[in-house]
């Protein structure tokens, strides 16, 4: 019996070294076959090299294939002026996922410009961001191209830079600050969930409405333009809330939908601050996960001696309130993409939480 | 090329069936080779800062002695790296200027990664944090903050969320929460190194398979600390460290007052911690000397010892109770009076307490007797498997944490004979 046990084992052993051998072989021809298909992409060294925009490339007047397209809520970065594009290869569709970002095809652009208003009132440039889809490995990739003083071009920048600027808010008041284009690390690090990377802003939900400059409700018009298969019926697409619309949206549906643009691409399961066990994405419903009477993990002193991440009814307590209004390396959140206060995002989180019922919290 | 490969599939095959150890492999076993190097001086700080954003895979870069001032630095998605100097006292980065984000240097998303041979020193944030990488090792560094107060950053050498760690030959110093903090990661090995002057020296949270040996971490507020949180990405438990030299640690607890949560953090390890085992499970504390940490040499206790709600928190990532603890042969001696920062800190008055309840010196292993007999509603003596096996007397007191809110209730006990290893 013994004997017989051992005998099974070991051709155990041998038949499972073959199948290792033979699944080494068509590894082997799988590489091989990758390697013989289309080269990395490599990113141009002008903005204007891609042909996107017609005319003078400061007024970014798209080709007719570059779609434009607006986000119901934003991320906030430093009341910055964005125009958003995309850039579908020939003949080729988008298509609808009900969860997270669009299904692009391969070789898509995605071009967002970042520009901010100056005291003349003008429009200035700064930085345009590119993400594309490789076709060589089906991966996105990120490119930050630097505009130049005169307006006249951007250029291939990946070290991230510190401009010092003066820029208008949204109530006209000047702020002078440095901005900080990001590095292309920065860029991965809100990118990236489960280390793939990955489109945060073209969800079907923040998509969905009709923006100012469009005659309809945009999905619809790129659906019957066929640029989007797989579209269903619009009552049946969720709509992420637009944060500054309070007629049709409760404050915490706009307080949800801001968390969620602003810090859920790293604080969700999969996200750069998983560790942090604060998940704030629009359809979180745990009250922990959205740090309601939740301790910090390890914030540090960037929890500037609060104990609790959200205290409903005390917003001066919660450090979720804390964080947003600082701009100290190590304490503010996001703790990239702004250098100054939004001041009109800490006041709709700090309603959000002052309208929560008190609970009571254990004495310690 | 592709036989050696298939060979080494095969060994790797065979090896399953030998139950290889799954264990970190020595930085000198893995002796990796890169296809790139690359070398720079100081004052090409730019050129580094731009080198680390176009890596590509298996590529190495060594920093000349000198001093090297940077912002931040980022490593990102990228694998088979290392990032080295020319020794601990040769190489130094200094990241005073940090002006944006959390920490001086971030790694995230590489397998394969080698950080060694410099001293990295002063960020706003954390000095080096790996988040979500495989295969790391961290040898001979010095991770420090020039003053060690609540302005320091929270970690010096901080991984999380990796898989497979090995950090060696360093020493960590001013951090205001741990010095060497292992947080959410599988299979961690932390030795020969040391840590002083932090609030917590070394910290293995919610890290399974961690191994903890030859590590000298002294005049911090707390050694050692083995942490289970809940609302964790994974559950910890299966710790051991011996051969350690844990002593001397009785720093005032500098942490930013509550900046670590009133009933998770590191804020609450008092003033003269030796080693605090808290809501973790499977762990092993042997041939340790364990010396001068004047308040608790060994701490064992509950989530419910510092969070009333912790029964609400419990999932499969956590369980509040800590199970299978197994103290032997240490060498463990306390001096004859508390540190005076205890007397100033929330928990270190408790000891305290305990110490003028029992009318005589506090024993050098304090557990809070919380088990889990308050889920099963029990009454075993000793039903969490706390084994402990220490020569000497005052070893051990239960210290009846559930009822000190009732002082006529409130009874610790001394006796050790149910926590005695059979």
């Amino acid at each position: 019996m013994k004997k017989i046990s051992f005998f099974t084992l070991l051709s155990g052993v041998i038949l499972g070294s073959l199948a290792v051998m033979q699944s080494c072989g068509s590894g082997a021809q799988k590489k091989e076959e990758t390697v013989k298909g289309s080269a990395p992409l490599e990113f141009r060294e002008k903005l204007s090299d891609y042909g996107f925009f017609v005319g003078k490339l400061s007024s970014l007047q798209p080709q007719s294939n570059v779609i434009p397209y607006e986000l119901a809520t934003p991320l906030f970065t430093d009341y910055a002026v964005k125009d958003r594009f995309i850039v579908l290869p020939e003949g080729k569709q988008m298509r609808y996922v009900a969860e997270g970002a669009l299904d692009f095809p391969d070789s898509t652009f995605i071009i967002k410009n970042f520009a901010y208003t100056n005291t003349n009132h003008e429009k200035i440039m700064i930085e345009t961001r590119i993400l594309v889809k490789d076709p060589s490995d089906k991966q996105w990739k990120v490119m930050d191209y630097l505009w130049n003083a005169e307006q006249t071009e951007a250029v291939k920048h990946i070290t991230g830079a510190k401009l010092p600027i003066t820029l208008l808010d949204d109530n006209g008041k000047a702020v002078s600050t440095v901005y900080q284009m990001p590095n292309t690390n920065d860029c991965k690090r809100c990118h990236i969930k489960n280390d793939v990377l990955t489109p945060i802003g073209p969800k079907a939900r923040n998509l969905n409405f009709t923006p100012a400059a469009m005659p309809a409700n945009q999905l619809a018009v790129w659906a019957s333009r066929g640029l989007l298969k797989g579209l269903p019926d619009l009552k049946a697409v969720e709509q992420l809330p637009d944060w500054k619309d309070s007629r049709h949206f409760s404050l915490e549906q706009r307080a949800r939908a801001y968390l969620d643009v602003n810090c859920a691409h790293c604080h969700t399961k999969g996200g750069d601050a998983y560790n942090t066990g604060l998940f704030l994405e629009y359809e979180q419903q745990e009250p922990h996960y959205l740090g309601i009477g939740k301790e910090p993990v390890s914030a540090g002193s960037g929890a500037g001696g609060l104990n609790i991440d959200i205290i409903p009814g005390d917003p001066e307590h919660s450090i979720l309130a804390y964080r947003m209004n600082s701009t100290e390396p190590a304490t503010a959140m996001p703790e990239l993409a702004r250098t100054i206060i939004h001041k009109e995002g800490v006041q709709l989180i700090t309603e959000w939480i002052k309208s929560m019922p008190k609970q009571k919290v254990p004495a310690k | 090329m592709r036989n050696h490969f298939c060979l080494s599939a095969v060994i790797a095959a065979c090896c399953l069936f030998a139950s290889c150890s799954n264990l970190p492999k020595d930085a000198a076993e893995k002796a990796p080779e890169y296809a790139t190097e690359l070398t720079f001086n100081p004052g090409e700080e730019s050129k580094i800062v731009e080198a680390l954003l176009s890596l590509k895979a298996n590529t190495s870069i060594l920093l000349k002695a000198g001093k090297y001032s940077f912002d931040n630095l980022s490593i990102a998605q990228v694998n088979h790296i290392a990032l080295k100097g020319e020794g601990k006292d040769k190489t130094i980065l200094d990241f005073s200027g940090q002006s944006q984000g959390g920490e001086g240097i971030r790694i995230t998303n590489v397998i394969g990664l080698t950080v060694s041979d410099m001293t990295i020193r002063d960020s706003k944030g954390d000095l080096l944090k790996i988040n979500k990488s495989r295969d790391v090792v961290v040898a001979n560094l010095n991770a420090v903050w020039k003053t060690a107060d609540s302005t320091s950053g929270g970690y010096a050498i901080y991984p999380v969320m990796c898989n497979n760690v090995l950090i060696e030959n360093c020493y960590a110093e001013g951090s205001s929460d741990a010095g060497i903090y292992v947080g959410q990661s599988d299979s961690a090995v932390v030795r020969n190194c040391k840590a002083a002057k932090n609030v917590a020296g070394c910290e293995i949270e919610n890290t399974t398979n961690a191994l903890v040996y030859n590590n000298e971490f002294y005049n911090n507020t707390a050694g050692f600390l083995i942490f289970d949180l809940p609302g964790l990405s994974k559950r910890g438990g299966h710790v051991k460290a011996y051969d350690n030299y844990f002593h001397d640690n009785n720093f005032r607890n500098f942490a930013k007052a509550g900046s670590f949560g009133t009933s998770w953090g590191v804020g609450n390890a008092s003033p003269g911690s030796g080693v605090i085992i808290l809501a973790t499970s499977h762990i092993e504390l042997y041939q340790n000397r364990i010396i001068n940490n004047n308040s608790s040499a060994i701490t064992i206790a509950s989530g419910f010892a510092v969070d009333e709600k912790a029964a609400e928190k419990i999932n499969d990532n956590y369980a509040p109770i800590s199970q299978d603890i197994k103290i032997h042969n240490n060498t463990i001696e306390m001096g004859p009076e508390f540190p005076a920062p205890a007397y100033d800190h929330h928990i270190g008055k408790l000891l305290v307490a305990i110490q003028q309840k029992l009318n005589k010196r506090i024993p050098v292993i304090m557990y809070d007797g919380i088990s889990s007999n308050i889920m099963t509603k029990g009454t075993a003596a000793n039903p969490d498997g706390i084994c402990i096996n220490q020569p000497g007397d005052n070893i051990f007191v239960n210290a009846d944490f559930l009822n000190m809110q009732h002082p006529e209730k409130w009874s610790p006990a001394t006796d050790i004979t149910a926590y005695t290893c059979k």
